[in-house]
């Protein structure tokens, strides 16, 4: 499990698909936690989560820079998302002409999605250094090595993102995810 | 420091990423400074949460899923492939029994645990005291049958309830076992072809009993041993303990004098002798070692052994089949240790025979049963050999005879394969 995302993509481009279970074990976590901040929902996040993995593998020949492999990833699971968000309006949009005065059942929310959605919409870099933190179970110093950047970096970073999270947290959710889009 | 200053670092020092005087710093600051103090549990507040939602998401395990996603999608873009280029391309001609060979290989690799967990019986009672090694998560070692120039090493890595095996002369056959639901999974890394055996009964039982029989062995010292002193064994200082358990198996170990591990045990019991070493324990082992999921790319092949029966029948059977692939020779000795160096060269010939798949499956299973109802005699019947140069056919020439339990006569096979009872006097000389 210590050997770099580059020499885990090299492997499985050199014939070896299996060790590309190291990287999913590697980014599972850090994946559903992006994911459920964007979807909502545990199961949807898996949903998503899965497809982003499969998804990654399959363009892996494409990929330029293995080293940046993390930020490729969670570039793929975006579009994902957005993917799966579009086909949930329309799918929702249908439910509603259909039935406009039942309410749409709640969906099952994942464990703590305020805190999820809150990392979901941090700035690309703020997040990147905490999804790898408390989802990819790294320390400082490893978030440093992988992102190629100084460790104060990582810790202005992150104190930048608390704030972030904070302020965030403290204003009450919309819940603007379930509106239908006009 | 004031405030500005401590606020500025607080989520480093919440990290512990601070140098000591800076912690020292921000330590004497936040004593008298509730502001910073209210600051501070905020941001406790905010990291056990993060923390808390890390824990929590990293339950999720995708990793099966998404391998089988991919390999179900590999195999349709493989479709995809094969029928635009439909025939141009060469069908790979799959080697005719390779699913046998997997098997047998693998009920080979039960056979050679099987003969030590015999010794085992369950009345035997020990205080459980050498706690460090018995209750070792994972063990990791390598065993052999016999002698130890030419017996092939079998290596176990026993996780829990899960066991990895592998044996020196069977390289690209994997044996998983997962004793809770009583399953083997073998592979054969060369055709990529996965066995998922079930192996309720006592076949199962005997593995199960094995891991705990390398645990209870050590214990076993415990109260009744003698000491061999210290010696150089495998090239390292050793301390050596003897022991003669109930059913006159003779236990040696030797173990680190600092340490108290062991590094070798010797099992003799009647014919049968076992050498365990090169023991590691509380190893981290990778989960993905022991796993019963067959890996991407292998084509599974479901099948259900009857190992539960092994009679006088199957060994005169396997003798038989034996000679069919050895120009009707007897082989020239039998036992556990034979069937562990032989069997794969036997599997091999029944290969080349050009026989239907299902005729060389069974007849490796009916070897194999005999090897077990032999093994069994091994440890509670007395018997004797005498096949080596005798030919298929030699109806007087008596090959082997044994006494079952319990009677008073002795069974005696001949060269021809028929077998009478025969009162003790009348034994072959």
């Amino acid at each position: 499990m210590s050997e770099t995302d580059t020499y885990y993509i090299e492997r499985c481009l050199d014939g070896h698909p299996d060790d590309f279970r190291y990287i999913v074990r590697r980014y599972q976590a850090v994946l559903l936690a992006h994911l459920a901040g964007k979807l909502g929902s545990k199961d949807k996040a898996e949903e998503a989560a899965q497809e982003s993995l499969v998804r990654a593998y399959f363009n892996m020949n494409k990929l330029k820079r293995p080293g940046s492999f993390f930020s490729w990833l969670l570039g793929i699971a975006d579009r994902v998302a957005k993917e799966h968000r579009r086909k949930e309006q329309l799918h929702r949009q249908r439910e509603v002409i259909r039935s406009f005065s039942d309410e749409a059942a709640s969906p099952e929310l994942s464990q703590d999605y305020g805190l999820e959605a809150a990392i979901a919409e941090l700035p690309e870099s703020y997040r990147r250094v905490v999804l790898l933190r408390y989802y990819g179970g790294r320390s400082c110093s490893q978030v440093a090595e992988q992102l190629d950047m100084p460790l104060g970096t990582v810790t202005k970073t992150l104190s930048r993102a608390y704030a972030m999270l904070r302020k965030s947290l403290q204003q009450p959710k919309e819940t603007e995810i379930y509106e239908v889009q006009k | 420091m004031n405030c500005a200053e401590c606020k500025e670092i607080l989520v480093a020092y919440l990290e512990e990423l601070l140098a000591e005087s800076e912690k020292q710093a921000v330590s004497d600051h936040l004593k008298d400074c509730h502001s910073c103090q209210a600051e501070l549990k905020q941001l406790t507040n905010l990291q056990e949460r993060l923390v808390s939602n890390g824990r929590v998401v990293a339950q999720s395990d995708l990793e099966n899923d998404v391998m089988n996603q991919i390999v179900r999608e590999q195999n349709v873009r493989l479709k995809v492939a094969q029928k635009a280029t439909a025939g141009l391309k060469l069908r790979r001609i799959i080697m005719k029994s390779s699913i046998t060979r997997v098997a047998a290989a693998a009920v080979v690799l039960i056979v050679a645990a099987l003969g030590v967990n015999y010794i085992m019986t369950p009345s035997v009672t020990f205080a459980d005291v050498i706690e460090p090694i018995i209750n070792a998560k994972t063990v990791i070692l390598d065993m052999l049958v016999g002698d130890e120039e030419t017996s092939p090493l079998m290596h176990e890595i026993v996780v829990g309830s899960r066991i990895r095996r592998t044996l020196s002369n069977m390289e690209h056959v994997t044996q998983i076992i997962d004793l809770e639901s009583e399953k083997m999974l073998a592979l054969d890394n060369r055709d990529k072809k996965a066995v998922l055996v079930d192996i309720t009964g006592p076949v199962g039982e005997g593995s199960r009993i094995y891991v705990e029989f390398l645990q209870r062995e050590l214990v076993k010292l415990k109260d009744n041993y003698t000491e061999l002193g210290e010696q150089e064994i495998d090239g390292q200082k050793a301390i050596g303990f003897a022991a003669t358990g109930q059913n006159n198996e003779e236990v040696k170990v030797w173990a680190n004098p600092k340490t108290a591990l062991p590094i070798r045990v010797e099992l003799r019991v009647g014919q049968f002798f076992a050498i365990m070493k090169n023991f590691q324990f509380d190893v981290p082992i990778e989960d993905s070692l022991v796993s019963m999921e067959v890996p991407p790319g292998y084509a599974l092949h479901q099948t259900t052994f009857d190992l539960t029966k092994a009679t006088e029948q199957d060994f005169i059977e396997g003798l038989r089949i034996w000679t069919r692939v050895h120009d009707g020779l007897f082989p020239e000795a039998i036992g556990t240790e034979v069937t562990m160096k032989k069997a794969p060269m036997l599997s091999e010939k029944l290969d080349q025979l050009n026989l239907p798949e299902e005729e060389i499956g069974r007849m490796m299973m009916t070897y194999v049963r005999g090897a077990l109802f032999l093994q069994m005699l091994e440890r509670q019947s007395p018997f004797q050999y005498a096949g080596n140069g005798v030919k298929l056919g030699e109806a007087d020439t008596a090959i082997f005879w044994y006494q079952p339990k319990g009677s008073k006569t002795w069974r005696v096979v001949n060269g021809d394969l028929s077998v009478r009872d025969v009162a003790p006097e009348d034994l072959p000389k």
